[in-house]
């Protein structure tokens, strides 16, 4: 058939195809180069310029205002040894227990209020998620608010109560002021606050169990504690991973709440890693010393945001 | 007929597109000055001031154009310095309290050098000093606080009590008020920087005027002895109870309404408080202003006075071109007639009388002032003040060993200032 004098043009017609499809579709690339441009952009200009210029700024000694001095790495031996040592330590031992007993604490909470609002479902179960997430959404400004209406001393919400109710053991707690107390305060108030989120999305998680799952367990005879702890927080452990890891990050960024009702205080007792960064960049000009600790805030978040995709990638899509 | 109607239609058309391109000619050669502020110039009675001159200064300046942004407290100190440190930005004229932190400004170049324009403005010698650095003004402080004590006067009446003189008889007073229930002092040590103005006398009245000079300027430590001695006492008062059983729980808000309602008796403070403790609407308590009692034994005086700017302004070097404007403003915000409508602070414009008994008072306590001694936390540098409110504050807490959180603030200023010479 290839000898047939019709074959000729085909054969013809396939060897002029064959370049043709080597060639470069340059249109095709500057179309996608033109629509990639405005991300590239962004991420350069927003976030891998200032990157650079942070880890920059923390090898040099400056205010701010006026010529920079380059130190080498002077600024992390005076936050890490040196004569700022002490606040340092503190806001990074204060982040780090943040993050332990939000995983002991906050998680655990969030996970009993999602499986109960899934296990005893009833016409108030929406408004009651509704209610749980008010919360979250709420502006920190007035979350602190609230929260320093609720411990103020004489006149707060606790302060009034325990003295209508002749407990003046509860009237004479101190629980911004002493150094023992205020971590647990503050804790309370963010428990509130970022509990809600948490909650809503381990309530899309737990609903996504089969309904055969829990009639197999009741059938083998496991009451709700059981069912909950046995069945339901393995079957949605890696959501409860993901969660832990976001908890953490965010402890490490953990800044409005602590600043708007202690400032850190009393002196360093309250203080996290982004309060100090605040106070050393914006209010004792130690520009160079902010990028340092905002390094550390860096690095450590890019380790755990690691280890998240670690996870993600091991756990899989949810159960 | 119909001719005649054309042509005056057409040059009233005319006449009006003439108008119409010559008026951004005539809107450019209004100046615009950009002020920033930290008070809304609204009908609050501490914002009167800032209301008359954004206000007066328009009506009589009808050739300028004002433009007053109010942005709050921190958001003024916040924005300013993010404005000074990138040099881009910068308003014409912003709210200052000068010192260290305008002196940190001026050294970077970024303001007006006004002294030869404001010499002719007439002002306390205090008040202009607050505004000059280096030798060079860069605006001026149409008022000047004052810190001291104020006190509620019925209460002392009830018990007895006189105005103590010395801090012997201050501690005799805070004893017997705490025995009849009622707090010695108020203070707000939550919020860091109302605990300064007590230290700041107490250290004065052991080590003198010149104590804290001489630690600023390197000759002495800030863990020597009248600062260790201070800082003793001002523990021991805390442990004593004279600022209640949770003083680190309250705010300087929380302050005012303890002084307001009579569960505390006295406040070390500024005398920027004289509206609000003579304000009716806000206590109907009777209090009175008077100078911090001297240390019998110690070197200070008791018109030894610490003070500082309660409202200033400086210049920034984007106002170059616009001198005669800036200074336009800086007279207005200096005249009788703006600083008339403030109900309490004092004024540092001759001829403006005290618009209040407790501001008449702080007045006279300013008056008698043989030294004054500028706010320690406006004449260090910044890197030092706040550290140095931090260590203050700590000494409410029993625990803090005093000598030891003055030899770690110590370091700290060592790092910024250099040791000891």
């Amino acid at each position: 058939m290839s000898g047939s004098p019709d074959a000729a043009p085909l054969a013809q017609a396939n060897w002029h195809e064959v370049p043709r499809k080597k060639k470069y579709d340059y249109g095709r690339l500057i179309f996608q180069l033109l629509f990639l441009l405005p991300a590239v952009a962004f991420l350069l200009v927003f976030m891998f310029y200032p990157i650079e210029e942070t880890f920059r700024t923390s090898l040099m000694q400056t205010s701010g205002v006026g010529e920079s001095t380059y130190i080498g790495l002077e600024n992390y031996r005076a936050l890490i040894f040196g004569v700022h040592s002490e606040e340092f330590r503190a806001g990074f031992v204060h982040v780090l227990i943040w993050a332990f007993w939000s995983i002991v604490i906050q998680i655990p909470l969030a996970f009993f209020i999602a499986f109960s609002l899934v296990a005893y479902k009833s016409r108030f179960t929406g408004v009651l998620r509704v209610v749980y997430y008010m919360s979250s959404i709420i502006p920190s400004t007035i979350v602190a608010m609230l929260g320093r209406f609720v411990f103020a001393p004489k006149f707060g919400v606790i302060a009034t109560l325990s003295k209508t109710l002749g407990w003046t053991w509860l009237a004479r707690i101190d629980f911004l002021g002493d150094s023992g107390n205020v971590f647990w305060s503050l804790f309370a108030i963010a428990t509130w606050a970022y509990i809600g989120f948490g909650i809503v999305y381990l309530m899309a998680n737990i609903e996504q169990i089969s309904a055969d799952i829990r009639e197999a367990a009741e059938l083998d005879g496991a009451n709700r504690f059981q069912y909950a702890v046995y069945v339901v927080a393995p079957m949605v452990s890696y959501p409860i991973r993901i969660l832990a890891i976001i908890n953490t990050v965010g402890c490490l960024k953990l800044f409005d709440i602590v600043y708007l009702m202690t400032q850190g205080g009393p002196r360093y007792s309250s203080t996290t890693l982004a309060v100090v960064l605040y106070r050393q960049g914006f209010v004792n000009w130690h520009y160079g010393l902010a990028a340092a600790i905002g390094v550390v805030i860096f690095l450590m978040s890019l380790f755990l945001s690691v280890a998240q995709f670690s996870l993600q990638r091991r756990g899989g899509d949810i159960a | 007929m119909f001719r005649t109607r054309s042509v005056v239609l057409v040059l009233v058309l005319l006449g009006l597109v003439l108008l119409a391109g010559a008026l951004p000619a005539f809107a450019q050669s209004k100046v615009k000055l950009t002020v920033w502020g930290r008070d809304l110039p609204d009908d609050d009675p501490a914002h009167q001031y800032i209301k008359k001159v954004v206000e007066g200064f328009q009506a009589a300046n009808p050739d300028i154009e004002l433009d007053y942004v109010a942005l709050g407290d921190p958001g003024l100190m916040d924005k300013v310095k993010v404005v000074m440190a990138s040099g881009s930005g910068m308003p014409d004229i912003f709210q200052s309290w000068g010192g260290s932190v305008m002196g940190g400004y001026a050294d970077a170049g970024r303001l007006l050098d006004l002294t030869e324009e404001l010499a002719h403005i007439e002002c306390s010698e205090a008040a202009k000093g607050a505004m000059t650095w280096k030798g060079k003004v860069y605006g001026v402080a149409p008022f000047f606080a004052v810190a001291g004590v104020f006190l509620n006067e019925p209460v002392f009446e009830e018990l007895g009590l006189t105005v103590p003189t010395t801090v012997e008889e201050l501690e005799a007073v805070a004893d017997t008020l705490l025995a009849n229930g009622i707090q010695p002092f108020a203070c707000g040590a939550r919020d860091l920087w109302p605990t300064l103005a007590l230290y700041m006398y107490l250290v004065d009245r052991y080590g003198g005027i010149d104590a804290f000079e001489k630690a600023r300027s390197r000759q002495i430590r800030f863990d020597s002895e009248p600062f260790v001695l201070a800082a003793q006492k001002y523990q021991d008062w805390v442990k004593k109870g004279y600022f209640g059983e949770t003083p680190l729980s309250e705010a300087y808000g929380d302050a005012q309404v303890s002084m307001a309602i009579g569960l505390a008796a006295m406040h070390v403070t500024g005398s920027w408080m004289c509206a609000q403790y003579s304000d009716p609407e806000f206590t109907d308590q009777t209090l009175g202003f008077y100078p911090f009692p001297e240390m019998p034994g110690g070197k200070g005086k008791l018109t030894d006075i610490m003070g500082q700017t309660d409202i200033g302004f400086a210049a920034s070097i984007t106002a170059a071109d616009k001198v005669d404007a800036v200074v336009r403003f800086m007279e207005y915000a200096m005249s009788v007639e703006a600083c008339s409508a403030d109900p309490g602070r004092i004024c540092s414009v001759p001829g403006v009388p005290a618009p209040s008994r407790l501001t008449q008072m702080a007045a006279e306590v300013f008056g008698t002032a043989e030294a004054i001694q500028f706010w320690w936390d406006q004449d260090l540098p910044p890197a030092v003040t706040t550290p140095l409110n931090t260590t203050i504050q700590s000494f409410f807490m029993p625990e803090t060993d005093v000598k030891q959180a003055l030899a770690a603030y110590e370091d700290l200023v060592a790092a910024a200032l250099g040791p000891v010479k």
